[in-house]
C-alpha cells in the first residue's frame, strides 16, 4: 500500500506552533459558528470581548487577576508533567492552600508583614499537606494519581463549602456561605491587580531556571523519560517524584493564597473557579516549559475574561468549560497532526 | 434495625447502578487499551439528554435510548480524536469532560430544577419481594436494576471471556502490533468499544435522573464519572467486578444518607466526602496489604497507548 503521509518521530517548534494556532482559530471559528446558529450576533460579541479584554484598562487588569492563579496552577500542573506524572488534583491543592491562609488570615492578628507571610507558609503546608496521600501512593505502590489527585479535589471543595457556611461562617454581616473578610490583603499594585501578579511572574521565573539550569532539573527530566535508565545511573527516582509532585502541591496552594489574600479577601465555597483544572490546560499548552506557561496563561485568560462578556449575554459560565474543552480537544488533535508530513510516492519507491 | 438495614441496601442498588453501568462502560474501553477519561462529561451528557427527552415525551425508555445515544455520539468525537486520529488520551479525554460538563449545563439551562415529568417506576417480583431485607431492596426495584447488575455484566463477561471475539479484544488492549499482525482490526475494534463504553456512561447519566436523582441541576454527576474509572482499577478489568464495586460504592452513599437522616453528630458535608474518600482508599489499600494483586489485577498492557502501525 502506497502511503501518502508519513509520521514524524519528532517534530520542531515552528511546525507546532503552526498547527496549535490553527486549532485554536477552527476552536474559535466553531464557537462563533455555534453562537450564530443560537441567535446571538458574533460581530457584536467579538467587539465586546475585545473591548472587556485588551481594549480597556478595566480589561487589562482583569486579564491579569485572571493570569495569576493560571500563572502557578499551570506551573504545578507543568511540573509534574516533567517526571510524567499528570497533577489532575491542582484544584484541590488550590482550596488546600485557600483554606490554610484563611485560617491564619481570621484568626492570627498582627501586622500585615509579619501575617502574609504566615498565611503564605501555612497555605503551601496545607497544600503539599493534600498532595501527600498521592504522592506517597504513586512513588511507593505505583497507585495512578490522576484519579486520587482528582477525587480529593470534591473533597476539598466540599471542606471548604463546610467551613465557609459552618465552623468559619461569617457571624458579623452574616453574609451566606463566606466568612469574614480578612484584616489583612496583599497591596495592590495597580488598579485592582495586586503584588501576586509579580510574585506569580517571579516564581515561573525561578522554576524555569531550576527546572531547565540545575543537576536536580536535569535529574527530573531523565526520571520522567525513562525511569529504568535513571535508576541505572544512580538516580533516586522515588525521592525525585516524591519531592516534584510536593513542589506541585505547594505552587497550587500558592495560587490559592493569591486568590484569598489578595483578589476574593475571605474564603467562599467554588473560591477555585475551576482555576485548577484549566492550569492542566495551561501546562498542555506550554508542553513541559515553565517560560511558555506565560503566554499559555494569558490565552487561558483571555478566554475566560471572554467568559465573563459571554454571561453578561445570557449564556451560563459553564459555557466557557466547554469553550475551553473545545480549544483542549483541538490542540491535541493538532498535536498529533503535526507530526505527519506528506511523501511523495516516487520517493516510497526507491528503497 | 431491619427498616435501617433495608433502606440502606435498596438506596445502595438504587446510587450503585449509576457507577456500575459507567465502570462497565469504561471496562470495555480499557479492555481495548483506550482510556477515555471522559466518562464524567458524558455521564452529564446523558443526564441532560434524558430529561430533556422525558420532558418532550413521557417515556423513560426514550429517555435513556436518547442518553445512550447521546453517550455513544460524544464517545465518537473522542474516538475519532483519539483512537483514529491517535491523539494523546488523557488529553482528549479531559478535553471531552470540558465540553460534556460545559456543554450540558448550558442546554440544560431551562431545565434547572425541573422534576423529571416521567421515571422507571419501581416493579414488585411476586414471592421474591416478600422476602425480608433483600425483598424491597433487591426484588422491588425499577427493572433497569436487573439489566445493570446481571444482565449487561454477563453479556460482557461471555463475550469477553467465551468467545474468539473476546479473545481479539483483548488481545487488541494487550498487544495491538501482535493483534494487527494476525489480521484484526484494531483502529475499528478500539473505535466501536470506546463508542459502546460511552454510550453506557450515558445511559448511566440517563439512569441517574430517570431513577434515583429525577431532576436535573448544573454539577449533578458531582464526580461520580471520576469514582467509575477509579472502580475500574479496583475491580481490575473485569466486567462482574466491576459492578459489584459499584454496588459496594453504593453502600457507602447509602451511609451517608442514613447519617443524615438520622442526625449523627457529623456535618453532613464531612458525609458527603465518604465516597471518594472511600475510592481513595479502595485503591490503595489493595495494593499495599497485598504486593501480588498487581499482576493478578494488572491493567491492559498497552492501556493507554495510541497505537501507530508505522512505528516498528
Amino acid at each position: 500500500m502506497a502511503r501518502i503521509v508519513q509520521r514524524l518521530p519528532s517534530v520542531s517548534p515552528t511546525r507546532l506552533l503552526i498547527w496549535r494556532a490553527g486549532a485554536v482559530i477552527a476552536a474559535l471559528l466553531l464557537t462563533t459558528l455555534f453562537l450564530a446558529l443560537s441567535g446571538r450576533d458574533p460581530a457584536l460579541l467579538a467587539e465586546l470581548v475585545v473591548r472587556s479584554t485588551v481594549g480597556s484598562r478595566f480589561g487589562l487588569e482583569d486579564l491579569a487577576l485572571f493570569m495569576t492563579p493560571l500563572m502557578l496552577t499551570g506551573a504545578a500542573v507543568t511540573v509534574t508533567s516533567r517526571i510524567g506524572i499528570w497533577n489532575i488534583g491542582a484544584e484541590g491543592q488550590f482550596y488546600a492552600g485557600a483554606i490554610g491562609a484563611a485560617g491564619i488570615g481570621l484568626f492570627v492578628h498582627g501586622p500585615a508583614l509579619l501575617v502574609l507571610p504566615l498565611m503564605t507558609f501555612c497555605g503551601v503546608l496545607c497544600g503539599m499537606a493534600w498532595i501527600l496521600v498521592p504522592t506517597l501512593a504513586r512513588a511507593y505502590a505505583s497507585v495512578n494519581e490522576i484519579i486520587t489527585t482528582l477525587l480529593l479535589n470534591f473533597v476539598a471543595a466540599l471542606l471548604t463549602s463546610y467551613l465557609a457556611v459552618g465552623p468559619w461562617h461569617d457571624r458579623v454581616t452574616g453574609a451566606l456561605a463566606s466568612t469574614a473578610r480578612l484584616p489583612v490583603a496583599i497591596p495592590d499594585l495597580w488598579g485592582v491587580v495586586h503584588w501576586g501578579f509579580p510574585l506569580a511572574l517571579a516564581v515561573v521565573a525561578i522554576l524555569a531556571a531550576t527546572l531547565d539550569r540545575t543537576r536536580w532539573g536535569y535529574e527530573v527530566r531523565i526520571s520522567g523519560a525513562n525511569p529504568e535508565a535513571a535508576r541505572y545511573a544512580g538516580i533516586p527516582v522515588r525521592a525525585r517524584i516524591v519531592a516534584v509532585m510536593l513542589l506541585s502541591g505547594a505552587l497550587a496552594a500558592l495560587a490559592g493564597v493569591s486568590e484569598v489574600a489578595g483578589t476574593v479577601h475571605r474564603l467562599q465555597g467554588g473560591i477555585a473557579n475551576n482555576f485548577g483544572y484549566f492550569g492542566i490546560v495551561v501546562a498542555v499548552l506550554a508542553r513541559g516549559s515553565c517560560l511558555n506557561v506565560l503566554p499559555a496563561a494569558l490565552l487561558m485568560a483571555f478566554i475566560l475574561d471572554s467568559g465573563i462578556v459571554l454571561q453578561t449575554q445570557q449564556l451560563t459560565a459553564s459555557t466557557v468549560l466547554a469553550i475551553t474543552g473545545l480549544v483542549l480537544f483541538m490542540i491535541s488533535i493538532g498535536d498529533e497532526l503535526a507530526h505527519y508530513r506528506p511523501v511523495s510516492t516516487s520517493k516510497e519507491a526507491a528503497p | 434495625m431491619i427498616a435501617l438495614l433495608t433502606g440502606m441496601l435498596a438506596t445502595a442498588v438504587l446510587a450503585g447502578g449509576v457507577l456500575a453501568l459507567a465502570a462497565l462502560g469504561e471496562v470495555l474501553a480499557e479492555r481495548v487499551g483506550v482510556t477515555n477519561l471522559g466518562v464524567e462529561g458524558l455521564m452529564s451528557l446523558g443526564a441532560v439528554v434524558a430529561i430533556i427527552t422525558v420532558v418532550a415525551t413521557p417515556n423513560p425508555w426514550l429517555g435513556l435510548l436518547a442518553a445512550t445515544v447521546a453517550g455513544a455520539a460524544g464517545g465518537m468525537v473522542f474516538a475519532c480524536a483519539a483512537v483514529i486520529m491517535r491523539a494523546n488520551q488523557v488529553l482528549c479525554g479531559l478535553a471531552v469532560t470540558f465540553m460534556g460538563l460545559g456543554l450540558s449545563a448550558t442546554i440544560g439551562h431551562d431545565y434547572a430544577g425541573m422534576p423529571s415529568p416521567a421515571t422507571f417506576g419501581h416493579v414488585a417480583i411476586p414471592i421474591l419481594s416478600a422476602l425480608p431485607i433483600v425483598g424491597p431492596a433487591v426484588f422491588a426495584q425499577n427493572l433497569l436494576v436487573y439489566l445493570i447488575y446481571l444482565v449487561l455484566p454477563a453479556a460482557a463477561h461471555w463475550v469477553m471471556f467465551h468467545t474468539r471475539h473476546g479473545l481479539n479484544m483483548r488481545a487488541v488492549g494487550e498487544n495491538p502490533a501482535a493483534a494487527d499482525a494476525a489480521g484484526i482490526a484494531v483502529t475499528s475494534m478500539r473505535f466501536w468499544y470506546v463508542t459502546l463504553g460511552a454510550g453506557l456512561a450515558g445511559a448511566a447519566g440517563g439512569y441517574l435522573t430517570l431513577t434515583y436523582v429525577p431532576v436535573w441541576s448544573e454539577g449533578l454527576i458531582a464526580g461520580r464519572g471520576w469514582i467509575a474509572l477509579a472502580l475500574v482499577i479496583f475491580a481490575g478489568y473485569r466486567p462482574f467486578a466491576a459492578t459489584l464495586s459499584g454496588l459496594l460504592f453504593g453502600l457507602i452513599t447509602a451511609l451517608s444518607f442514613v447519617g443524615q437522616a438520622r442526625n449523627w453528630p457529623i456535618a453532613p458535608a464531612i458525609l458527603n466526602m465518604l465516597p471518594y474518600l472511600g475510592t481513595i482508599a479502595f485503591i490503595i489499600v489493595p495494593v499495599v496489604v497485598w504486593h501480588r494483586i498487581r499482576r493478578v489485577m494488572a491493567a491492559p498492557a498497552a492501556l493507554g497507548v495510541p497505537y501507530h502501525r508505522d512505528i516498528r
